[in-house]
């Protein structure tokens, strides 16, 4: 059936619909859509308004761990202070989902208005290395979707897979089918609580056991870890490649901005990756290969563009939508200057 | 059951100093568990960090040892998503009112059916010994070289200012007492919050003037009493359980 929703609702219904029954939040524009979506649905779901951003990760984190898939929603200042959970939940190899949508920062910034502007913090946000999948839909359909797919991915790595939004995108307003997407939801991965003598920590352990002076096995266990997520993620190389072979230009953008710069592909190429973490690397070899200009388009000062140019090794353009808006005219312009 | 059955022996000897009164709060704590006959496959336990904070992988059954500060909001994501399992909460006066403050309020609030046993030696034990919020007025610490400014938190004071509420404070000494209020809290259905007068030698007695832990255990005797009556509030050295069982609102 076909109805009219936001993306934030999208994200609540895809969250449904890959077996969600624990939710834990706490308001902020602009994601409180999602909290509201999911309220008063119990008992079919735990709903949790929590005290705040940090309890509601922790709260996420020990329901998954008792058996539960579960997510948290939040927008920049909730994401950073959230940092310490998503690292403990990659240090104990917990199955969530964390929704991020974005708004113009550092701090309160402007509150209201869109951005792109936590890339890096997706990747890199926490202290210590560790690798995450993180996915950027670009459409209210995609919101449906690619919540399912985080759940998934979130299960088959056993990890906190983050689902990056931006503000115009949780609030756009589409109509979609949801009925059309069929994407089977994963069964869980990790034995609930209650199997007798586990031990789950955020010091590095080897069954249990706390590893906290063993630098070998510190780089064993990385290697592992890593190769689980790389392993895990490659099922999800969502990107959408349009090549235009009359074009020497490619464009790369994700979420709202992919979608402004759509028109555009009568006179350029366009690149639009959906797993932004790991970073698409041979995909975009690939289309980069086709041309001479790579142009990465996007709501911040250039995040996602050092992350092509250090894929590619070779210079890459960025236009930079700062401030909350974006059109595609000044786009245009922006692309002639370069 | 015994209480050695509750012991995860593997992980034996623990992380404590000789002296410390964390090693009889748990100890107890399984004497509790073993008298209510709890099965592993039953129970979980959640801490935090800091030195008691490593209790929760000593006990044999599942736990999960978390952020610093955050063992309430997990050990309530557990509860809420599995009621069935007892959940139960160890962990330290810095983690559990000092950075966690904030989720103390809020569980006892919501009175979410935990047992949580707070080891209260009133220092920052395992970072070398600074400051906690639960430090005597005008003891000397790393963080607070001229003495503490400020009056210790009242524990009591934040469980209790809700309508239903049940809290203990019991003493490392007093084990009798110890174990039946530890027992208790994990008994009663809604939030149970246990204070237990610890102390910590190494990084704070001996700089105190303490010439071992004994002797800080047997000061525990000399300063706390048991409540005679049954109404009010505990004074400041007295041990007991203040209970209302009525409804929130």
């Amino acid at each position: 059936m076909k109805s009219l929703i936001m993306g934030n609702e999208a994200v609540a219904c895809g969250a449904l619909k890959a077996g969600m029954t624990f939710f834990a939040a706490y308001p902020i524009t602009p994601a409180s859509e999602i909290m509201h979506e999911l309220a008063g649905r119990e008992p079919e779901i735990v709903f949790i308004h929590a005290e705040d951003e940090i309890a509601s990760i922790h709260m996420v984190i020990g329901a998954s761990l008792a058996g539960r898939k579960a997510m948290t929603s939040t927008s920049g200042p909730g994401m950073s202070l959230k940092q310490e959970g998503i690292g403990l939940a990659h240090m104990m190899e917990v199955p969530l989902v964390i929704v991020n949508v974005q708004r113009v920062g550092p701090s309160t910034g402007m509150p209201t208005l869109p951005a792109q502007g936590d890339i890096l913090q997706a990747a890199h946000g926490s202290h210590g290395d560790y690798v995450p999948i993180v996915l950027s839909p670009s459409s209210v359909e995609e919101c449906y979707r690619y919540t399912i797919e985080a759940f998934n991915a979130a299960e088959e790595s056993r990890s906190p897979v983050i689902l990056l939004l931006d503000g115009y995108i949780a609030h756009l307003q589409e109509t979609v089918d949801l009925d059309t997407v069929s994407i089977d939801p994963k069964p869980r991965t990790l034995a609930p609580l209650g199997q007798g003598r586990r031990h789950f920590t955020g010091l590095l352990a080897r069954d249990g056991v706390p590893q906290t002076k063993n630098t070998a096995y510190y780089r064993e266990w990385y290697a592992r870890v890593k190769a689980k997520m790389l392993e895990a993620a490659a099922h999800y190389r969502f990107f959408d490649y349009q090549k235009n072979s009359t074009s020497d230009a490619l464009i790369i953008a994700y979420g709202i901005t992919h979608r402004v710069v759509s028109p555009l592909r009568g006179s350029h190429s366009l690149f639009k990756p959906v797993r932004m973490f790991p970073v698409l690397e041979d995909e975009i070899r690939a289309a980069a290969a086709e041309h001479d200009k790579i142009i990465v388009v996007e709501m911040n000062d250039g995040q996602y563009r050092g992350e092509v140019q250090k894929v590619l090794r070779r210079e890459v353009l960025g236009v930079s939508l700062l401030g909350g808006t974006i059109s595609l005219k000044e786009i245009q312009e922006r692309l002639r200057e370069l | 059951m015994n209480y050695k059955d509750y012991i995860n022996w593997e992980r034996m000897p623990t992380t404590w100093c000789p002296g410390c009164a964390i090693g009889t709060i748990f100890k107890q704590t399984t004497f509790a568990l073993a008298e209510l006959g709890l099965a592993a496959e039953d129970m979980t336990v959640v801490s935090g960090i800091g030195c008691s904070g490593r209790a929760a992988g000593y006990f044999n059954a599942d736990s999960v040892h978390v952020t610093h500060g955050r063992a309430l909001p997990v050990a309530e994501g557990i509860k809420r998503a599995n009621p069935k399992l007892k959940v139960i909460v160890f962990s330290g006066d810095g983690d559990l009112v000092g950075i966690g403050g904030n989720h103390l309020l809020h569980s006892a609030r919501r009175d979410i059916d935990l047992a949580v046993i707070c080891v209260n030696n009133g220092i920052y034990g395992m970072t070398g010994g600074q400051m906690a919020p639960t430090t005597p007025t005008g003891e000397k610490t790393l963080t607070s070289p001229h003495g503490t400014a400020y009056a210790p938190i009242n524990i009591q004071g934040i469980v209790t200012s809700n309508r239903r509420h049940w809290f203990a404070r019991a003493s490392t000494f007093h084990i009798v007492h110890l174990q039946k209020v530890i027992r208790e809290a994990v008994e009663r259905p809604g939030f149970a919050f246990v204070e237990v007068m610890g102390f910590c030698i190494e990084n704070s007695g001996r700089r105190l003037g303490f010439k071992s832990g004994h002797e800080m255990l047997t000061k525990l005797k000399t300063d706390y009493k048991l409540k005679a009556g049954p109404d009010g509030l505990l004074g400041d050295h007295e041990l007991g359980v203040v209970k209302n069982d009525g409804q929130n609102g």
